[in-house]
């Protein structure tokens, strides 16, 4: 435990500075457009600008830093330390996981955080619209977790794309690509293929879990989860795999 | 960890890269408590055979067994790597390297490395992105000689260095290298100034072995030094 706690550690302190420049920069955009709504230069409606802005960047930055995160280790030559180390692939590779989910934490907390202080008063009228704080929290919470659960997903696949394009030393990128559609391909095959297994399971009414009949009681929101199981076993197979290709096979020649 | 008499035994090794075969049927056993030279020109496989050795490259055939452990995770444990590249996390400072590398190792000795720390003259709070190629050449011999591993692999730890760091590096091997519990290859291209740290020498040229034997004996044989002897082979 205290050697992978030092793994993430080590990856949370090699994302530090890029994950506060960025955070920086949004607090900045947001209290200069709040500054330029509240002087009558913009109109209010700029104020979605504000929000939906970095709201569309994250998702690519994030993307980009699960693809960075492992290309710095080979870029710059750490990458003989990591396979000299006496642990487990997979383990490598959690750490990597763990710290860009902290990373896509931050920036979630930031986005919200910055919303509320810089925003907080012009969205009266989306305040009116919902019926308690505790709503707010409750969805925001659940925005959030299910964000995170694409997002860790997305970066399986991109770890996998790049540890085996790692094992080929010719046309690496397309190897990648390659390995992202086929891994992408197998585990919609592996939903499919799965799903009667698991049409036992009930249907999750949403609508009640997330409380949206608060909003609108003719809302119905529902959702078998039997369709998705071969995909989150298909996922969590490959993060397995990739730490043992990243353990067995890859291999570093300058 | 299993009993065995060698600290390294290697077999019929080989190692193809897409242009070139790197090594061509390698074969050599280390003795428990030796320093071995590993000696050969750019381009001979040194580097190659201590990356098999240590886990980094796959062979295509032959045999590898580290105090009578295959390549494996166990075997990774018992090695001591520095490999001739910088391969220390830039934005670090040399304390959170120690720190870092302290985590993964049992054999690690904080007192030895605070030493070490000392007579390598490294500031501990210092970045590695600061510090000049001869102090972190430095700063990597630390990392393996405050382990008390039983294997410790150094691929061309001399390499681009100046005479300065080149004289600390060669003190600070011969201060804390454990002779009863250690085995020690250096890889090297550079052989007059650590000639006398070799105890045995393999002569490794285009991925096969031209010579090895024990240094002593080699010089008595040829009536020459083992740099001499070096230079004649590789002319």
């Amino acid at each position: 435990m205290k050697r992978f706690l030092k793994l993430v550690l080590k990856d949370l302190e090699g994302s530090r500075l890029p994950t506060l420049f960025l955070s920086g920069i949004t607090l900045v955009f947001m209290a200069f457009v709040r500054y330029k709504v509240s002087f009558g230069s913009w109109h209010s409606q700029m104020s979605v600008l504000a929000v939906a802005l970095p709201t569309a960047f994250f998702p690519l930055w994030l993307i980009w830093r699960s693809f960075q995160t492992l290309r710095s280790e080979w870029r710059e030559d750490t990458v003989y330390t990591l396979l000299a180390l006496p642990v487990p692939g997979w383990q490598v590779m959690l750490a990597k996981l763990v710290s860009l989910c902290v990373e896509y934490s931050v920036l979630f907390a930031v986005t919200v955080g910055g919303t509320s202080l810089f925003f907080g008063g012009l969205l009266d009228e989306l305040w009116s619209m919902v019926s308690s704080l505790s709503w707010v929290v409750w969805n925001g919470f659940w925005v959030y977790a299910a964000g995170l659960a694409v997002y860790s997903s997305l970066i399986i696949y991109i770890q996998l794309a790049f540890v085996v394009s790692k094992m080929v030393g010719k046309v690496q990128g397309l190897v990648a690509l390659w390995v992202w559609v086929l891994a992408s391909w197998l585990a919609d095959k592996a939903a499919v293929l799965l799903a009667p297994l698991f049409r036992w399971l009930p249907t999750l009414r949403l609508h009640e879990f997330l409380r949206l009949n608060e909003l609108d009681s003719g809302i119905v929101f529902e959702w078998h989860p039997a369709g998705q199981i071969g995909l989150v076993l298909a996922t969590v197979a490959f993060f397995f795999l990739t730490g043992y290709l990243f353990e067995h096979y890859v291999e570093i020649n300058e | 960890m299993r009993a065995s008499e060698q600290a390294l035994v290697v077999r019929d090794l080989r190692k193809r890269y897409p242009k070139v075969e790197a090594l061509k049927g390698v074969s050599i056993a280390l003795p428990k408590g030796e320093i071995w030279g590993l000696l050969g020109p750019n381009g001979s496989g040194k580097s190659t055979l201590l990356k098999c050795v240590a886990g980094l490259l796959q062979p295509d055939g032959g045999e590898i067994e580290v105090l009578g452990l295959p390549p494996s995770r166990e075997a990774k444990a018992e090695i001591a790597f520095v490999p001739e590249v910088d391969t220390l996390y830039r934005w670090m400072t040399v304390r959170q390297v120690l720190d870092f590398t302290a985590a993964f190792y049992q054999d690690w000795q904080e007192e030895t490395a605070g030493e070490l720390l000392e007579f390598m003259r490294l500031d501990p709070e210092a970045k590695v992105s600061s510090l000049s190629k001869g102090m972190r050449a430095r700063l990597k011999l630390i990392l393996a000689l405050a382990r008390t591993a039983p294997l410790i692999l150094l691929d061309e730890p001399f390499s681009g260095i100046d005479p300065s760091s080149r004289d600390r590096i060669v003190e600070g091997i011969i201060r804390q290298f454990k002779g009863e519990e250690q085995t020690m290859i250096i890889s090297t291209h550079a052989v007059g100034d650590t000639e006398q740290l070799f105890d045995a020498v393999v002569f490794l040229d285009e991925g096969t072995i031209n010579l090895q034997g024990n240094a002593e004996d080699l010089r008595t044989r040829w009536g020459k030094s083992i740099n001499d002897l070096f230079k004649e082979v590789f002319a």
